[in-house]
């Protein structure tokens, strides 16, 4: 995989032709963008940095600005995440490095794409990276840290609204697991919130998929 | 009275952009205008049908009574029938009706699918990651096989050897009581031997080390390699073993050594099932550009049940052998691979109490080597 998604017509190109097809709610045009990407060997986070959040992200603010409706900004969310499981034959067959993740989003959280993401470049670096889903409550996520005992919890938070929530579950996880790290990260942060966060003991925010993979790769030459 | 500027350009809204159906119907309930929206949603072709032309043919959807706000369908553009709630508006020279959306309903419609759109794409993505870690454990159980049964090996085949030479050496100084014990040591080995050696055959295909090594070759070629060790088989149980001869000297590239374990394997089977003073065929032909293996057996025969299960890991096996002879149910998986990794097939013909016939074909395209 590599850095530049190299397709026929260019990743510029490529980009506003997926994000046209994504706005017009043609499933089958994003999905041919996307595969071409995939089929150039794109490294998976600039994938999903470069075209999957980026035009959620494009979206988003089309819709803040008023200029597309909710249905269609649901619509953009159901044909990306779609798009996600044509990774997942690639992802799940790599080499392990003998860690897991449990990802997930708080209660009352219902943007699950982004940490779908980060769920998926654990399993990218090796990592077991389970994912819980949307409005997951806490005694779930607890049960589900008590089963696997990961080596990171990470929580993704897109509505600043909700961080009284993911609050209360990184105490809740605290509180049973003293040690566990525990990894914030998502649009919410972009409001503000990370030093309420990272107050709590093995805190850390990330602010993007980039800086995920660092943290990945600290976490390696830690064991070496 | 003067027009009410205000009244016009919100008729206008309704006629032109607004997300409501529509219509004006004269006497007969035909329409004679219809919005922009109407258009949209039903097709070009509504001015001049009646509204039950544009209905969904259900039992009084005519009826939309006078003040109530009725729900009825319509067949739309897409070809998918959608429910609009409907309220009729008496003029003076016609009917006006006007249709919308249930908004909740679209709502909950909405918010269920979404919801489901979800939990499908989780379900998928849990599914391709349990399926990594069936994988990761099917490997583990294969090396953990390869290796158990590469250790036992040794131990095995020393208690054969040394069991040899005291049945050579000493045997006649034994009484015939204790060399029956040894006798019965030997044949355990010997049956944990063939075991090991399954258990080995079975590693290697699942972790997907099979290599073929390919060479020209006949099938009396590829038959008369096994031929040794299956008349032993045979004679061993008093049966009487068939080869009919082929001779067509037509070559395919196989690998001889493994199309020989598939034959010993087969026969070893038909011999097993069978009784003393019967008979087992082993033959060959040409058909199709495939050349097929036969192994018939005048045995018990087989249920389509038991059928169905034969060529799965530790098949049960279905019929019982006749000598007693003991097996985990592999031979029959792993002479599937190999005819499999020469692009071929195998399958049985058999009825209960009628004998049964294992056949495989190998095609002369699609051997691959690299199984």
């Amino acid at each position: 995989m590599n850095d530049n998604p190299t397709t026929a017509v260019g990743p510029d190109e490529a980009y506003a032709h997926y994000l046209d097809a994504l706005l017009a709610g043609d499933r089958q045009q994003c999905r041919a963008v996307f595969e071409s990407w995939l089929a150039a060997g794109t490294e998976l986070r600039v994938l999903y940095q470069e075209l999957v959040q980026r035009s959620l992200y494009d979206v988003g603010a089309r819709w803040e600005q008023g200029r597309v409706s909710v249905a269609t900004e649901h619509l953009a969310t159901a044909i990306t995440e779609s798009l996600l499981n044509l990774v997942y034959p690639l992802l799940f067959s790599r080499p392990r490095v003998g860690k897991s993740a449990v990802v997930t989003c708080t209660a009352g959280e219902y943007h699950q794409i982004g940490a779908k993401m980060v769920a998926d470049l654990f399993e990218f670096h090796g990592w077991r990276g389970y994912f819980l889903g949307a409005n997951t409550p806490p005694p779930d996520l607890l049960d589900l840290i008590r089963q696997k005992r990961p080596d990171v919890v990470s929580l993704s938070l897109t509505v600043f609204f909700n961080l009284d929530s993911l609050l209360q579950t990184m105490a809740a996880i605290r509180a049973e697991f003293p040690t566990v790290p525990i990894l914030v990260g998502g649009q919410a942060f972009r409001w503000g919130g990370r030093e309420r966060t990272e107050q709590i003991t093995g805190v850390r925010c990330l602010t993007s998929l980039s800086e995920l993979e660092l943290w990945m790769k600290s976490q390696s030459s830690h064991a070496t | 009275m003067q027009p009410d500027p205000g009244l016009a350009a919100a008729l206008a809204h309704v006629m032109e952009t607004a997300s409501v159906l529509a219509f004006r119907l004269d006497a007969h309930q035909r329409v004679v205008a219809a919005n922009a929206q109407a258009h949209q949603v039903l097709g070009p072709e509504v001015v001049g049908r009646t509204l039950a032309e544009l209905m969904v043919n259900f039992t009084d959807a005519l009826d939309v009574p006078g003040d109530d706000v009725q729900m009825l369908s319509l067949n739309t553009a897409s070809g998918m029938p959608e429910s609009f709630l409907f309220r009729r508006f008496v003029l003076a020279d016609g009917t006006l009706v006007l249709g919308s959306l249930d908004f909740q309903e679209q709502e909950r419609l909405r918010t269920t699918v979404l919801g489901l759109n979800h939990e499908l794409n989780d379900l998928t993505r849990q599914l391709h990651l349990a399926n990594a870690e069936l994988r990761d454990l099917n490997q583990l159980k294969n090396q953990f096989l390869g290796m158990a049964a590469h250790d036992l090996r040794k131990p095995v085949g020393i208690i054969m050897t040394y069991g040899e030479f005291v049945l050579d050496e000493a045997g006649s100084t034994l009484s015939a009581q204790h060399r029956k014990f040894l006798q019965t040591c030997q044949d355990a080995a010997k049956s944990m031997d063939r075991l090991i050696d399954d258990f080995l055959d079975v590693s290697i295909i699942e972790s997907g080390k099979l290599r073929l090594e390919l060479a020209p070759a006949t099938a009396t070629e590829i038959v008369s390699g096994a031929m040794e060790m299956t008349r032993l088989l045979a004679d061993k149980k008093k049966i009487t073993l068939l080869v009919e001869p082929s001779d067509d000297t037509r070559r395919l590239p196989v690998d001889t050594s493994k199309l020989q374990q598939v034959l010993l394997n087969l026969v070893g089977n038909a011999v097993e099932h069978s009784q003393q003073g019967q008979r087992v065929w082993l033959s060959s032909h040409w058909e199709d550009q495939s050349l097929v293996f036969a192994v018939r057996d005048e045995g018990p025969g087989l249920t389509p049940e038991a059928q169905a299960q034969l060529f799965q890991p530790f098949a049960p096996g279905g019929a019982r052998k006749t000598g007693g002879e003991r097996s985990v149910g592999l031979g029959l998986l792993i002479t599937r691979k190999i005819v499999e990794a020469h692009g071929g097939r195998v399958w049985v013909q058999s009825l209960p109490g009628e004998g049964a016939t294992f056949r495989f074909a190998l095609p002369v395209q699609s051997v691959n080597s690299n199984q």
